[in-house]
């Protein structure tokens, strides 16, 4: 048997880790691997392609409306092929502390959850850039071993992917790989390959920008469940396949901004 | 699913400072709170009362946004260069936990030979417990106590939550706190008592370190009784077991024990100093088999965990130092009801029975009598 998988996929706000994320764990569970995707972001956006459009309540909702939450089946669902779902969730704008709301929800989860332990895949769908000790609240806590990095070509996701290192290596965090997922930008594949290569990484996949991957995010569901049959599932199997195969994963060095304007120039 | 308890006004004892109380009694020498400065400072100085140093992380707001793991790092081997403790506990403030920071990490880091109990608590919990709870998990992680003993804890933990939830202080939205009766009149009516030739139980039920002067009213009863010539009218029951609880509080129960040797005799030993949430049935189960026809109790440390069942048909005169406890006991049906003010700071840090002012009063007018 394999040893279990607990990877988290960080990337700028809006770059598209989400739908990475859900489509790589529907790809693994076509494959007949035990897989959950837990989400953390407020829009509970990493499980809904999963589920047929349908949103779980997240814990941080339970928590607000003063549950105690007990039992499993309370925030985890099963979607796609047997897909664990589970979703975080978040506060309002502008009141509480979404950092808070990760660790307090994620702690919870450990607590509950029996199934994680049965898992071969578990993806930490984690918000946005490393900002403060919430966001890094998965790893440490112990529940992530290793990170991938989502990035486009342009300057401001690359940005935020090397500040992603400069997070991981100060909490000695290994970097499986960086995932491009393309905004058809010029000669992005090469400048987002260098990136992953001057980091002492690798690029390991790179996502063309394709409208069916909205068209089926639109309708509810994963590219893989609704459109298996094109390219595109094809580089998600792929990648899929990568993540669970991935042995190399590295301590990533992050480049000074002067270096990571002129690659992006 | 269960839905949370109704929310409590007037401010309780933090997790934060209940955790700090058990480092202590797991014997711990030195506790870092890693907080901001001023973080739970009063009971942190009453702790060094009691042998043990708290120092702090002392976190300002550059501490708070760009976090404090260097600081607490610093400390730990600064507090193993100064004191070399041979056990250390760090603590969770509030804000260290709001900011996720990682406490085992700087342990690791810091990398001391003796043992670190780490606490991840902010004092944010409803029940004070959650405080003692984690601190124990921890101490089990690093081996300081055995799984049946934290087990038996937990236990406790549940039962002194439901005494506090039924009869304490966290029983009712808002309690007025209160001085109770004046000492100087429930003591004369226990002098009457006595002298009536009735019967009573004198019941301490303490909580740990606070038996020091609780048990100054069993010896003081005791006196009394004798001066009168009635001490056979009076029956002793004390949670004093020395085989129970965790190292200090084992210690206490030593000590006590030692002081009263002479002077009093303890008739029914009801539990151990961290038995007081349970040792109620006991009680009951005491006074049902042998002591029935008694005619009064006095009841020193918790007497809110007693159940009133037991005590059905005696006049009660009850000892506490929880001026929030004087309404709740009123209420179950307690005819008497005292507080030895600041009863906390001066049994931290002793080894010996100390006066209360409730014992004071009785040897006082049993002398003017």
């Amino acid at each position: 048997m394999n040893p279990q998988k607990r990877i988290a996929i960080y990337g700028k706000g809006g770059i598209g880790k989400s739908s990475t994320a859900s489509n790589v764990a529907a790809a693994c569970a076509d494959e007949g691997y035990n897989v959950m995707i837990i989400g953390c972001d407020p829009k509970s956006d990493s499980s809904i392609t999963l589920l047929g459009g349908k949103r779980i309540p997240t814990i941080l909702d339970l928590l607000r409306d003063g549950m105690e939450i007990e039992e499993e089946d309370e925030v985890v669902f099963e979607g796609y092929k047997g897909v664990k779902c589970v979703e975080v969730g978040g506060p309002e704008p502008g009141i509480g502390c979404a950092g808070r709301g990760i660790i307090v929800a994620i702690q919870k989860l450990k607590k509950i959850s029996q199934s994680m332990k049965e898992m071969d895949l578990i993806i930490y769908d984690v918000p946005g850039d490393i900002v403060c000790g919430g966001f890094v609240a998965p790893i440490r806590k112990g529940l992530v071993s290793e990170a991938y990095v989502l990035t486009s070509g342009e300057y401001m996701p690359l940005y935020a992917a090397n500040n992603i290192c400069k997070g991981l290596s100060r909490i000695n965090t290994k970097l499986s790989g960086v995932i491009c997922n393309s905004r058809s930008v010029s000669r992005e594949e090469k400048i987002v390959s260098k990136f992953a290569n001057e980091i002492g990484s690798e690029l390991v996949a790179f996502i063309p920008k394709e409208q069916i991957v909205q068209d089926c995010e639109r309708d509810g569901y994963s590219v893989l469940e609704k459109a298996g049959d094109t390219d595109i599932a094809e580089v998600y199997r792929t990648l899929a396949r990568n993540i669970m195969a991935s042995d190399c994963a590295v301590d990533p060095r992050a480049l000074e901004d002067e270096r990571l304007r002129e690659l992006t120039r | 699913m269960q839905q949370k308890n109704l929310s409590i006004m007037h401010p309780r004892p933090s997790s934060i400072v209940a955790a700090l109380y058990t480092l202590r009694d797991l014997n711990v020498e030195v506790a870092i709170l890693h907080g901001p400065p001023g973080c739970s400072f009063k009971h942190a100085r009453l702790l060094e009362e009691d042998g043990i140093r708290v120092v702090t992380t002392a976190l300002d707001e550059n501490g708070f946004v760009f976090g404090g793991h260097d600081r607490l790092v610093d400390m730990l081997q600064k507090v193993e260069e100064r004191f070399s403790p041979k056990r250390i506990g760090v603590v969770g403030t509030c804000v260290s936990m709001i900011i996720g920071e990682e406490l085992h990490e700087a342990v690791m880091e810091a990398n001391l030979d003796a043992p670190v109990i780490e606490v991840e608590v902010h004092a944010g919990y409803n029940d004070n417990t959650k405080g003692v709870l984690f601190a124990l998990e921890s101490a089990l992680d690093v081996g300081i106590i055995d799984r049946q003993e934290f087990e038996r804890q937990q236990h406790l933990l549940n039962e002194a939550t439901n005494v506090e939830k039924k009869y304490g202080a966290a029983s009712k939205e808002y309690l007025e706190p209160s001085r109770g009766d004046v000492k100087y009149t429930v003591a004369k009516r226990v002098i009457e008592m006595l002298k009536e030739g009735k019967k009573g139980i004198c019941i301490l039920n303490a909580k740990k370190e606070t038996a020091y002067m609780f048990a100054d009213i069993t010896l003081a009863l005791q006196e009394v009784a004798e001066n009168l010539g009635v001490e056979d009218n009076i029956v002793n029951f004390a949670n004093l077991d020395t085989e129970l609880g965790l190292p200090r509080v084992r210690q206490h129960a030593e000590h006590i024990l030692a002081d009263m040797d002479d002077n009093v005799k303890i008739d029914e030993i009801i539990g151990g100093l961290d038995e007081y949430p349970i040792a109620g049935q006991q009680v009951r189960q005491l006074i049902e088999a042998k002591y029935r026809d008694f005619d009064f109790a006095v009841i020193s440390g918790v007497p809110h965990a007693i159940p009133m069942e037991a005590l059905e048909g005696m006049e009660l005169i009850s000892i506490t130092n929880g001026p929030r406890q004087v309404h709740p006991l009123k209420d179950m049906g307690h005819e008497h009801v005292l507080v030895e003010i600041d009863l906390h700071p001066k049994t931290l840090g002793v080894t010996n029975i100390v006066e209360s002012e409730f014992g004071a009063t009785l040897r006082q007018l049993a002398r003017e009598e």
